[in-house]
């Protein structure tokens, strides 16, 4: 397992508590990079600009990474653009959410 | 628990000051009114009695309630945090001493009402003043911006009405207007503060619980001039007592109603929930009661009967539409900032449960078929005048106000 898809398997421990989706499969995650060797620098959005759980699901992935032995800064860019459309869940996201 | 150290969230204690003090005025206000029904029978709605407890059910319960939300979402509705939170306590303060004391000299000695009034207008001012100063730093004004200033101006004019009528009521003055003025008091308070409030905040919150994206705000844009346009009309009708205006004015706001009824619908077909949950349902039933009530006010208006109708309508209004919606969306919201406040530190190092996981929203149904079921007792005794209906509907309403209350307290037991 590369380091990335580590990265992306321990982020599926951070739900989004409205759906009871995590954020890989909600689509959340738009990219994850290694500036440094142990350094993540995760692009994230929300479903929705003022979503109220803003703060809550940004520091949760920042903190679910910071756990990772491999992993000793981690650094979350929240962006809007592209916005998030269901689009970009993946088949196991759009199973749960009944369609 | 302490406030958020980042971002827009509001210090979680503030909103729910209100919404338990609110609580306590919700309750209050249906026993009340329970040993009101001799008044009832009789149309005699302007008794003390009546006005303690629609005081304490619009002031102390459904105003407190507002103004909690606002706290709540007006930071992430708008991303602008509150200008001043500890401002924002000193006004719960202010506003609650002001409400419970207000309601207590309607009940006991309505002809000393005016300081307790001004006190509670103090509270009021408070909090226009702390929505103005956190709505002007918002980088990017909006529609719904709209809706909620045009809410707040509503409100400001309701409690300036209000006191107005207090100080008729003390010095004569303003005799002839009075009955123009307690119209106007009464439509600014409920379809201009709580029906642009829930028009406004409906807009952020149907998608959000929906998860609907790629809708039109467009509509949007229709519905406010038709409604905004209908209070206005139907204040000038009140003070020529033109039948014209009025007709004109209700059916402005049911043009207005209606559109925002096939926006929310347009903005549901847009979901990606499938399954809605039963509370934000409720909420939604009463966007189609509202829009029916708007239809029948316009009708009665039509048909010459409106005056006649004008009571039930009206608290048919404030029970289907305001209160229902308003517990529709608590059942939400409640859990959301109480979520917040316990797990939003845990999430990503361990296993937090969901937000359905904080509230039963199946258990959620008996208690809104009991709210159902009581206020349409209480409103058909209102018109076929009979008391034993009247007492097991109000009963019966009460009982779901406790049921309603204790759902909510059990959600910080989580």
């Amino acid at each position: 397992m590369t380091l990335k898809e580590k990265v992306l398997s321990n982020l599926k421990r951070v739900m989004d508590p409205e759906l009871n989706i995590n954020v890989v499969d909600l689509g959340l995650i738009y990219d994850i990079e290694f500036p440094e060797e142990d350094f993540v620098y995760v692009t994230m959005t929300l479903t929705t600009p003022g979503c109220p759980l803003h703060d809550s699901i940004t520091s949760g992935v920042k903190y679910c990474l910071e756990e990772m032995e491999e992993i000793s800064k981690v650094e979350v860019n929240l962006v809007w653009e592209p916005a998030w459309s269901p689009e970009k869940m993946t088949p196991d996201g759009l199973k749960q959410i009944g369609r | 628990m302490g406030p958020s150290a980042s971002g827009n969230e509001t210090n979680i204690k503030l909103p729910f000051s209100f919404i338990f003090v609110s609580m306590v005025a919700l309750l209050a206000s249906q026993i009340l009114l329970l040993f009101q029904g001799d008044f009832l029978m009789d149309g005699q709605f302007r008794v003390p009695g009546i006005w303690s407890a629609a005081h304490l059910f619009i002031l102390g319960w459904a105003l407190m309630i507002g103004m909690g939300a606002m706290y709540q979402l007006v930071p992430v509705a708008f991303l602008t945090p509150i200008w001043n939170e500890k401002f924002g306590f000193i006004q719960f303060g202010v506003t609650a001493i002001g409400t419970f004391a207000f309601a207590h000299f309607l009940f006991h000695d309505p002809q000393n009402a005016l300081i307790p009034g001004i006190i509670t207008l103090i509270g009021i001012l408070m909090f226009l003043f702390q929505m103005f100063m956190t709505l002007r730093k918002q980088a990017k004004p909006n529609i719904l911006t709209l809706y909620v200033g045009t809410a707040l101006v509503c409100l400001l004019l309701t409690i300036g009405l209000g006191i107005t009528m207090l100080y008729s009521m003390k010095s004569g003055a303003a005799a002839n207007q009075y009955f123009a003025i307690f119209k106007s008091h009464l439509l600014l308070g409920t379809a201009g503060w709580f029906t642009m409030l829930i028009f406004g905040f409906s807009y952020k919150m149907v998608p959000m619980f929906s998860l609907s994206h790629g809708y039109s705000m467009k509509p949007a844009k229709f519905v406010y001039p038709f409604y905004a346009g209908g209070l206005f009309v139907a204040i000038v009708s009140f003070f020529t007592e033109s039948s014209v205006a009025l007709i004109a004015g209700l059916l402005l706001q049911l043009i207005g109603f209606a559109i925002f009824i096939y926006h929310i619908s347009l903005i549901l077909k847009k979901r990606v929930k499938k399954k809605l949950d039963r509370s934000f349902t409720f909420a939604l039933i009463a966007i189609l009661s509202g829009g029916l009530i708007h239809f029948a006010a316009f009708i009665t208006a039509l048909t010459g009967v409106f005056s006649k109708a004008v009571g039930p309508l009206l608290m048919m209004y404030l029970f289907f539409w305001i209160a229902f919606s308003i517990i529709g969306y608590l059942y939400k919201i409640v859990p959301f900032l109480w979520w917040t406040a316990k797990y939003s530190k845990e999430i990503g190092k361990k296993d937090v449960p969901s937000l359905k996981d904080m509230v039963n929203d199946r258990a959620s149904t008996p208690v809104f078929a009991c709210l159902v079921i009581g206020i349409i007792g209480v409103d058909l005794s209102l018109f076929i005048g009979s008391k034993a209906l009247f007492i097991s509907g109000q009963l019966l309403f009460t009982i779901a106000c406790f049921l309603f209350c204790f759902a909510i307290a059990k959600v910080v037991t989580k």
